[in-house]
């Protein structure tokens, strides 16, 4: 019971400093949206040229990825701050539940992405993005991001628990800039070379956008969602104990 | 007869050029051993084969140059020049945040020589993110067509262009003391003006409402002048004119003198 609680009240203490930080809202729901019209400006027309079919049931959810990603940067840096300030040395001798502390910076992210994602639905729909599946499928395509994105969060957050720098963490955006680039978010598969059109189709990222294809426009939906959760539960499985022996060591300096 | 506290034998003489020097060795050594370095070129590339490789033929064919890659690369220069600037922007936050600065103020040191050096690290980074950028476009293909005048202009341009976003960047940095924000802060004018750009499509490709602004916005006048410099083996590379040289000078010279000004501002404050 106290394990609930207490994590309730510690991702509540999260969301609140996000949400009351006005500049980093704004920043992390404006830049999504901004990027979504450039986005749609951009490759729009040359996409439905090619596809037939409408460039934002790729594209919004590459830009709620994006949005995802960019933002678990900030936290994860957020973490070293809180880390050097000693808030989680403090938050260790406190009695209590000693996942509480992860699993709320976890939840809390879904949260945050949830929201970030939303918004992002709000831009495309004024564009021209419509659900036709149904209610069901519209739910479980608002979640698709948040899945991978607290794997992606997690495996941040680790980076920034060992290291020293905050320009560290800030090396992941690399690694999330190609995911986005070699995407099928981005333009369709048949658009990149063979050699590569391997990668672009089985990274998580792709995964994600043609589950959310299928959810929103329709289209395989079982084998594009099952990439996903294999994906993003591997990424789990993987950054698990580091991440919670990172969390400890963070939690003990003196 | 008053005696000095430290012998004035001893006293050092505090010399501007050494201490710019200093200083600025202080912004660059890190960047050697912390990753800095390494991730602004591994960007560059990341950036030049990720707008490359997938909008080569969607966006290839409706551009008018002899390849796709003379077409680009100009875009990626700016873009790897616009990363150096956030570098730039991280730095100086950090070093308002830490207090660094009002340290520096009680120093016996001029006004400006903190900032000199910040400038001077920066531009270090610019000429790195202009040579990484131009590899990079050499290998898919770019060359330069316009001669050593020509070429000389581009790295000029390039640099001049470099050092009004470092000041951006670095007067961001100063104004929020917040180094987690910087980054994404910037992001948005970064990726919004790259994309509603010339940089990957000729204008008239864009809706017809947004066409004036992509034309006309800051972005697209650098890009316009750097094509010219770099020339092409097409005549659809802009002339070297002063009708294209001189918006982005134009642009450049405005945004150095508004910058300096608001710097001066933020130095001012407690």
């Amino acid at each position: 019971m106290s394990l609930i609680s207490e994590t309730s009240l510690l991702t509540a203490r999260i969301l609140r400093r996000w949400s009351g930080d006005a500049a980093t809202v704004a920043q992390s729901l404006l830049f999504p949206g901004f990027f979504l019209v450039a986005l749609n400006v951009l490759l729009g027309d040359g996409v439905k040229r090619v596809t037939g079919h409408s460039a934002l049931y790729g594209s919004v959810p590459l830009v709620s990825l994006i949005g995802a990603t960019s933002g678990a940067i900030i936290v994860a840096v957020g973490v070293m701050r809180e880390r050097d300030d000693g808030l989680l040395s403090r938050f260790w001798v406190v009695p209590s539940h000693r996942a509480s502390g992860l699993l709320s910076r976890l939840l809390a992210e879904g949260v945050r992405i949830v929201v970030i994602t939303t918004f992002v639905l709000c831009v495309g729909l004024v564009l021209g993005f419509r659900f036709t599946q149904g209610f069901g499928q519209a739910v479980a395509w608002l979640f698709m991001p948040a899945v991978f994105g607290m794997a992606f969060s997690a495996v941040v957050m680790t980076i920034a628990l060992y290291a020293q720098n905050a320009l560290v963490p800030q090396a992941t955006e690399v690694i999330a800039a190609v995911m986005f680039f070699f995407s099928t978010g981005f333009v369709p598969l048949d658009q990149f070379p063979k050699w590569l059109q391997p990668f672009a189709a089985h990274q998580p990222c792709s995964y994600v956008v043609e589950a959310m294809r299928g959810l929103s426009m329709g289209g395989p939906v079982a084998k594009p969602v099952l990439g996903t959760l294999l994906w993003s539960a591997g990424i789990a499985a993987v950054i698990a104990v580091p991440l919670t022996l990172g969390y400890r060591k963070a939690s003990r300096r003196d | 007869m008053t005696v000095s506290a430290v012998p004035l034998s001893v006293r050092p003489a505090p010399s501007t050029p050494q201490q710019w020097w200093t200083l600025t060795t202080r912004m660059i050594l890190p960047t050697l051993a912390n990753g800095e370095l390494a991730t602004q070129i591994i960007g560059s590339i990341v950036f030049t084969v990720g707008f490359y490789l997938p909008l080569k033929n969607i966006l290839g064919a409706v551009q008018p140059m002899s390849s796709y890659a003379q077409y680009l690369t100009p875009l990626i220069v700016l873009q790897a020049i616009f990363f150096a600037a956030v570098s730039a922007a991280f730095r100086s936050a950090m070093d308002a945040l830490q207090g660094i600065n009002r340290r520096f103020r009680a120093m016996p040191m001029a006004r400006l020589t903190p900032l000199a050096a910040r400038m001077t690290a920066s531009m270090y980074r610019c000429v790195i993110a202009l040579i990484v950028s131009l590899v990079c476009g050499h290998i898919i293909g770019f060359r330069f067509h316009g001669g050593p005048w020509h070429t000389a202009g581009f790295v000029v341009l390039a640099l001049l262009i470099g050092a009004a976003l470092a000041l951006m960047g670095d007067l961001i940095g100063a104004a929020t003391r917040n180094p987690e924000a910087t980054a994404p802060l910037l992001l948005v004018p970064q990726v919004t003006l790259g994309l509603a750009s010339v940089g990957l499509q000729p204008a008239e490709r864009f809706p017809h409402w947004i066409q004036p602004f992509v034309r006309d916005q800051p972005l697209s006048q650098y890009l316009n002048a750097l094509r010219a410099l770099a020339g092409d083996t097409t005549p659809a590379a802009p002339p070297v004119t002063w009708a294209v040289i001189g918006p982005a000078l134009a642009w450049v010279g405005a945004s150095v003198v508004l910058f300096t000004w608001l710097h001066a501002r933020v130095a001012r404050r407690p």
